[in-house]
């Protein structure tokens, strides 16, 4: 069994050791037994994402934004929302997710359109949220606790068509006021988690290759590994921010 | 000078006394307190001080400690912020210490590291007469906030010392930008093409695009990271010839480098006193800082040839069988020059990480999956043990697993005391990389050990 991964932009969208991810994912098909295909589409690059399992997009900075916004839209939208809309699994983070959204309004009142496949925007504010936190899924996610770190000024609200992915145990997450954290619309997980967010959180790791494999091949049975350190690192990260809480 | 002024230094040395006597290093706490009472303290004390100044993102100690070398082996008189502290109340501190209590510096050179994002604050009150900037790279993002970011702070603080002349790094396309728009005298640093083997094109360039118009650099030649002979295909952004060029590396060895150093055209040979590549920049940087300060280029070549760092900067330890080295690491592009360094090593060693996430190292530790760790598998079996400790040492140990470190190498100990016991056990040398507040407690812990000067000294 093999899955093809996609990072896109990794030449622009890869603060914050995002690439990380990219690595957890591949690493944990291959522990499997499994195959991964790891496709790089960095800016410029013509290659499509037809065939996608699995498309990674992490947080990029904001001296490359325009060089990002005239790349994606060059078609690369238009390619990403039909993607999305049939199904394949995508991660995006911070930044990532914020382009999957309608827009994003800088606190000045400037407005930058995105690709709007989520039903979401932002709005820029001047403080910025920085820390680590934790979430806990929704239930029919699994319910898994999911540790990071959060660094944005965006705060993103969520419209009716899109499912917050979590609700916010400590820290900020979606925009510090109303609870929730990241969206999740079909197979579509946004997040601010850096962290990076898949080595040191198994199960949600394991929760994105499980709805791409089931999606591929209609079954996916992972066979458990052992993540004691990794379980280790979680551990800690959540009663440390338990005891911050207090 | 103001009454002011006076209560603010009877304070700031009333309250180092105090630090001093509760064993306390009082490097940065009492200059706080001085600006508290005269925001303007250091602009005062530093007036009449011949100051040079070191910024920029990797090196700043390394390059200073050059630096002040040149100026101790020709006898002038001079003082610098040794202890690491290089935000505006810490260099306060320092000048305080060496004023009178009237408000009169003992000293006539100073030797200055400044924080890049306190330069803003620092650089219009110090007005110093040369200015270094090492390099910029991307680090502690939540602390600094992009690389660009850091870029502003470094022009803005610059903008305020108009007279300042400035040692720039060449092969850096962030640091050489700061002569398109600044008036001031420029000159500058760098490594020649072919000077040294190419480094290799790195995915993770921290300045990828051209800092002027945004289009993708194109290299002729690479150092490391995003350093080389870089330059624009749309607006002819490029990399200018430094008047201080490495034009060849010699030697690599455990210990130090041997390199040509082409001085204003002129080119003579000089063994830097430190390993790694990095390093060679911060002894060609140094030599242009002390030859612009009127000390000659003999002086600071000498200078490189003979200085020691200490303070965690590949800093020897006369502990196991073998000896340690500490060797500090904060930020991907300097991480991943230790980890060059390592897989340089010949024989067999073992290794120690420490990673914290306070403050000082950056809370967010995400950087470390952007540092290559997976250079260690290039180490094969020479690569013993591993030792994996600090705040965060589970986080390392997953991103050594995800590295391909197998898990049975690794060895979690959260104890300094204990940790200090391991590495006295080695039968080979030892290599400790810790972030920087690990490297002052497991420095602290060594020390109890083996002995060593206290990190103010």
């Amino acid at each position: 069994m093999k899955l093809k991964i996609c990072h896109l932009y990794p030449d622009v969208l890869n603060l914050y050791g995002d690439g990380g991810n990219i690595r957890c994912l591949t690493q944990r098909l291959r522990w499997r037994g499994m195959e991964a295909e790891l496709v790089k589409l960095p800016i410029g690059s013509g290659e499509s994402l037809a065939g996608a399992d699995l498309i990674f997009i992490g947080g990029g900075q904001d001296f490359e934004q325009q060089v990002l916004l005239g790349d994606l839209h060059r078609g690369r939208d238009k390619e990403l929302c039909a993607a999305i809309e049939d199904g394949v699994t995508v991660l995006a983070i911070c930044g990532g997710y914020q382009m999957l959204g309608a827009y994003y309004e800088t606190h000045d009142g400037q407005r930058c359109d995105f690709i709007g496949a989520l039903d979401l925007y932002t709005v820029g504010a001047k403080k910025r949220m920085i820390g680590n936190y934790m979430f806990r899924c929704a239930d029919a996610l699994g319910g898994m606790t999911v540790v990071g770190f959060e660094n944005h000024s965006g705060r993103t609200m969520l419209g009716s068509g899109a499912e917050p992915l979590g609700k916010v145990l400590a820290g900020f997450g979606n925009n510090g006021s109303d609870g929730t954290e990241g969206a999740h619309y079909k197979n579509v997980f946004g997040t601010y988690s850096h962290g990076p967010m898949l080595p040191k959180n198994p199960d949600f790791a394991d929760l994105l290759l499980r709805t791409a494999l089931e999606r591929r091949f209609g079954r996916a049975e992972l066979e458990p590994l052992d993540d004691a350190l990794e379980r280790m690192a979680h551990d800690e990260m959540c009663a440390r921010l338990e005891r911050e809480k207090t | 000078m103001t009454f002011r002024a006076f209560l603010a230094i009877v304070l700031c040395k009333l309250l180092r006394l105090v630090s001093r006597l509760l064993h306390r290093g009082g490097t940065a706490m009492p200059g706080r307190w001085a600006l508290r009472v005269c925001p303007g303290l250091l602009g005062i004390l530093a007036k009449d001080v011949k100051t040079v100044a070191i910024t920029g993102t990797n090196g700043k100690t390394t390059s200073a400690r050059m630096i002040e070398q040149a100026f101790a082996d020709q006898g002038k008189s001079y003082f610098a912020n040794r202890s690491g502290a290089n935000l505006l109340s810490g260099i306060t501190t320092e000048f305080v210490m060496n004023s009178t209590l009237s408000g009169r510096c003992r000293k006539e050179y100073a030797v200055i590291e400044c924080d890049e994002a306190a330069s803003v604050s620092v650089f219009p009150q110090l007005r110093p007469q040369v200015i270094v900037v090492t390099n910029l790279f991307r680090d502690q993002l939540d602390r600094y906030g992009e690389v660009t970011h850091t870029l502003a702070n470094v022009r803005a603080g610059i903008q305020g010392a108009p007279g300042a002349k400035l040692c720039l790094n060449a092969d850096c396309s962030l640091t050489a930008s700061l002569a398109d728009d600044l008036k001031n005298e420029a000159v500058f640093f760098g490594i020649d093409p072919g000077a040294c083997p190419p480094g290799e094109k790195s995915e993770l360039s921290d300045a990828p695009h051209c800092i002027r118009c945004k289009t993708e650099y194109q290299y002729d030649f690479i150092t490391y990271g995003h350093l080389g002979a870089f330059r624009c295909p749309r607006c002819g952004y490029r990399r200018r010839e430094p008047e201080y060029a490495v034009t060849q590396v010699v030697s690599q060895t455990a210990e130090g480098s041997g390199v040509v150093l082409c001085v204003r055209g002129e080119s003579r040979l000089a063994e830097v006193n430190l390993p790694a590549l990095y390093n060679v920049y911060n002894a060609v940087g140094a030599v242009a800082a002390v030859t612009e300060m009127g000390l000659g280029a003999d002086a600071g070549i000498a200078a490189v040839e003979h200085f020691k760092c200490g303070f965690g900067r590949m800093e020897n330890f006369a502990l196991g069988k073998a000896g340690a080295k500490m060797m500090l690491v904060k930020n991907p592009a300097g991480c991943n020059q230790v980890l060059d360094f390592l897989c340089q090593v010949k024989e067999p060693f073992a290794l120690v990480v420490c990673l914290n996430d306070r403050g000082a190292d950056g809370t967010d530790v995400s950087w470390i999956y952007d540092a290559a760790f997976e250079k260690l598998k290039a180490c094969g079996g020479r690569l013993g043990q591993i030792a994996v400790s600090g705040d965060r040492a589970s986080d390392m140990a997953v991103r050594l697993k995800y590295a391909g470190v197998a898990p049975k190498a690794l060895h979690l100990e959260r104890n300094y005391e204990a940790l200090v016991q391991w590495i006295d056990a080695q039968e080979r040398p030892v290599f400790i990389i810790p972030t920087y507040t690990a490297m002052l407690e497991l420095r602290e812990a060594v020390i109890r050990r083996v002995g060593g000067a206290e990190f103010w000294e």
